[in-house]
């Protein structure tokens, strides 16, 4: 079998070029423990910086009690790096300045001055609202007697209630358009705020709130990337390395050399294929091996998964092939694999879920085989859902047919 | 007559305007050395090219061993029995001597035996060594023992030695001798004059894509060469003007050379008389003309080292 024949060559050749290790294995693996790390917070939990100015001090320019527990209660949180501004700074410069030349995100909380106040008496005159409120509620139950008893009391409520300031305790968060992160840091300070209110007012919950998960393992973030990421790699293995291989080999007359012998051109395309299946493989191999040492994941490859692998494989090394029968030069197979391969790792649900994206490139992602690929996997190796890998990996199997013949059809095997 | 191994009719390749090869008809017979020889753009790799079943031809007739070359079932049973080197022959850089020419063999149904092929070629020591690390010259060496390693009937050299240093080139010239030694039918493609008329059995002087003279090296001498010249070194105008009364054919060149055209022997004997007579006691030597003379009778130019046609 003159495939086999191409196959050992080209592998060993492979193996041999340091490039083509680094590329293909090295700097995969070397993502997968960046995205790791951040998805699996080893290091620390990722922290956002948060500027406090608590105006709210007391005749002897301490900060109030109430102010001072409100900001324990975000730091309690563990998700601010808090730093104070002095009372008398101007906030905006004040940050800018301490951000220094290189930048950062300005986040500023500004805690007003009658904070506490404002809340204390914000608080009573809630409070005494819902006594009211509740009295008043129940009075057609209640007899004459009854209703006589308190209504002098309730009275009493009224003009106390009348006689407190209606001003709210306010907090103002200033936040830059272009920070990513601002609207996770305005809706965890908003929680914040909210479970203040709810003590203050002595609310209990009524809804309880469960959180299960939809797998019967219990799993963690990077768990979850590690089908998408495999996926990613033998997409741009397949689409981007073979492509530039491939070409590389048109331009320095290897192709051309091998044309004059008996060998046919599917013979090469299959060899050349079989050569990325065993190298993604691999790469499969070390980088769930990787996951299961350093962040400890829980995802075990099945058979369904191994054999998706191996159709994914199959399927981007047939679609380079066909790639590198229209491309001439190195660089061009290079630009080109690049401009396929990015777009379609975002668009295809591997980094990004693709509920976040507008419904047209929902649709398009629909079209990207990297889709099928990273689904196929997804429910193979989380969700131990078979019949969603069978559906992802028989459209798979039937790009895979069509891109080797194209590939094989494509190849000039012949000069003009 | 040897029979033919190569049978060319009319052969036409057409790229849209422009007419690569114009219409060219030549045969090569078994065991020997034949050259296209002709500069850049000539016609001879596109040529070659369709002899190999790599390029379709516009029009024409082109059979390898009776085999047409347009013919899909022919196309296989021509590349089992042909040994190529094209033009700037690469290989895959990390594999070895060894194991770059196991990889053409094993494109065939048989092979002969790697090593032996290496030791033809000697490139004995290099057999592990990657082909990355090889020089132009040994690289080019790999190629032809990739040629070989089929056992092929015929085989295609095309541009073997260009951009090889003069150690190289002599190194391939000696592997070329000795394939002609084992009776393999060489087609040798070439811009070198020098190489042309050492190596080949006969040449086809290729121009224009047409081949305007075809016959062994002595017969194209013999036909378009001209004259033999004796040049008398460090000659004067006296001497020359002596002469000139004498010869038709006398020439002073800037060198103070004199330069005597000479049809044949007896006018030889009949200068050198002379010059005896006229106790000229100097360096003489007779210049035989040679393919480069015949190239420039032909086409009116000459051959660059770069392989371009200056006129």
């Amino acid at each position: 079998m003159k495939a086999f024949t191409i196959f050992k060559a080209v592998t060993k050749n492979w193996i041999r070029s340091r490039s083509g290790l680094f590329f293909s294995i090295l700097f995969p693996v070397l993502l997968l423990l960046v995205f790791g790390a951040i998805f699996s917070g080893i290091g620390g939990t990722a922290q956002y910086s948060l500027f406090v100015q608590n105006l709210d001090t007391n005749t002897s320019g301490q900060p109030t009690e109430i102010s001072t527990a409100f900001i324990e209660a975000l730091n309690s949180t563990e998700t601010f790096a808090i730093s104070d501004i002095p009372a008398d700074a101007n906030a905006t410069e004040y940050v800018r300045d301490k951000l220094g030349p290189l930048g950062g995100n300005i986040r500023i909380l500004v805690i007003s001055k009658g904070f506490q106040d404002d809340l204390l008496n914000g608080t009573l005159k809630v409070r005494i609202g819902i006594i009211y409120d509740t009295v008043t509620y129940f009075e057609p139950y209640m007899t004459d007697k009854q209703n006589a008893a308190i209504s002098q009391g309730l009275s009493q409520m009224q003009q106390l209630n009348a006689s407190i300031p209606d001003t709210k305790a306010s907090l103002t968060i200033m936040l830059d358009p272009a920070d990513q992160s601002a609207a996770m840091v305005k809706s965890i300070v908003m929680s914040v705020v909210n479970a203040f209110n709810y003590e203050l007012i002595g609310a209990e919950n009524v809804v309880e709130f469960n959180e299960a998960s939809v797998t019967t393992k219990r799993y963690s973030n990077v768990d979850f990337y590690i089908p998408g990421i495999t996926a990613a790699f033998i997409m741009t293995n397949g689409i981007i390395a073979l492509t530039a291989t491939t070409t590389e080999f048109k331009r320095r007359g290897i192709i051309k050399r091998l044309s004059l012998t008996p060998l046919t051109k599917i013979d090469w395309v299959v060899g050349n294929v079989l050569c990325q299946t065993l190298l993604n493989l691999m790469l499969a191999g070390i980088m769930i091996a990787l996951g299961w040492v350093v962040f400890n994941v829980r995802v075990i490859p099945d058979a369904l998964s191994i054999a998706l692998i191996l159709l994914g494989s199959i399927m981007f090394s047939g679609m380079g092939m066909a790639l590198s029968g229209f491309i001439k030069d190195v660089e061009a197979a290079s630009a080109i694999g690049n401009a396929i391969a990015f777009p379609m790792m975002f668009l295809s649900g591997t980094y990004f879920p693709m509920e976040i994206m507008p419904s047209y490139l929902q649709t398009v992602s629909k079209a990207l085989p990297l889709t099928y690929v990273s689904e196929g996997l997804k429910h193979a190796m989380i969700y131990q859902n078979p019949e969603g890998t069978y559906i992802n990996m028989a459209i798979v199997a039937m790009l895979a047919v069509v891109f080797i013949i194209v590939g094989a059809i494509v190849t000039r095997w012949k000069e003009k | 007559m040897a029979k033919p191994v190569v049978e060319v009719d009319t052969l036409v390749k057409q790229y849209g305007q422009l007419r690569a090869v114009d219409g060219i008809s030549f045969k090569v017979h078994e065991e020997e050395v034949f050259a296209f020889l002709g500069p850049n753009g000539a016609g001879k790799t596109t040529t070659v090219e369709i002899l190999e079943c790599i390029r379709p031809l516009t029009s024409g007739t082109a059979r390898i061993f009776g085999y047409e070359v347009t013919r899909n079932s022919d196309v296989v049973e021509i590349k089992r029995r042909i040994g190529a080197l094209p033009q700037e022959f690469s290989a895959l850089d990390k594999l070895t001597v060894k194991e770059n020419i196991e990889l053409i063999g094993d494109m065939y149904e048989k092979h002969l035996d790697v090593m032996e092929i290496i030791k033809l070629l000697d490139l004995e020591d290099k057999t592990n060594e990657k082909f990355e690390n090889l020089s132009g010259g040994l690289k080019q060496r790999v190629g032809v023992a990739a040629a070989l390693v089929s056992d092929p009937q015929l085989i295609f050299l095309d541009e073997p030695t260009t951009g090889l240093d003069p150690k190289a080139r002599r190194d391939v010239w000696a592997v070329i001798t000795n394939l002609k030694k084992l009776g393999k039918t060489v087609f040798l493609t070439t811009h070198y004059m020098e190489e042309a008329q050492m190596l080949a059995d006969r040449v086809a002087i290729i121009n224009k894509g047409k081949i305007a003279a075809i016959g062994s090296p002595q017969e194209l001498i013999a036909q378009y060469g001209g004259l033999k010249i004796l040049k008398i070194r460090g000659g004067d105008e006296a001497l020359a003007g002596l002469l000139q009364k004498k010869y038709d054919k006398v020439s002073l060149n800037s060198n103070g050379d004199i330069l005597v055209k000479i049809d044949d022997a007896e006018e030889f004997w009949r200068v050198m008389a002379t010059l005896t007579d006229m106790k000229v006691g100097r360096d003489i030597e007779i210049q035989t003309p040679t393919i480069e003379d015949v190239f420039l009778k032909i086409t009116g130019g000459i051959i660059t080292e770069e392989g371009e046609l200056k006129q």
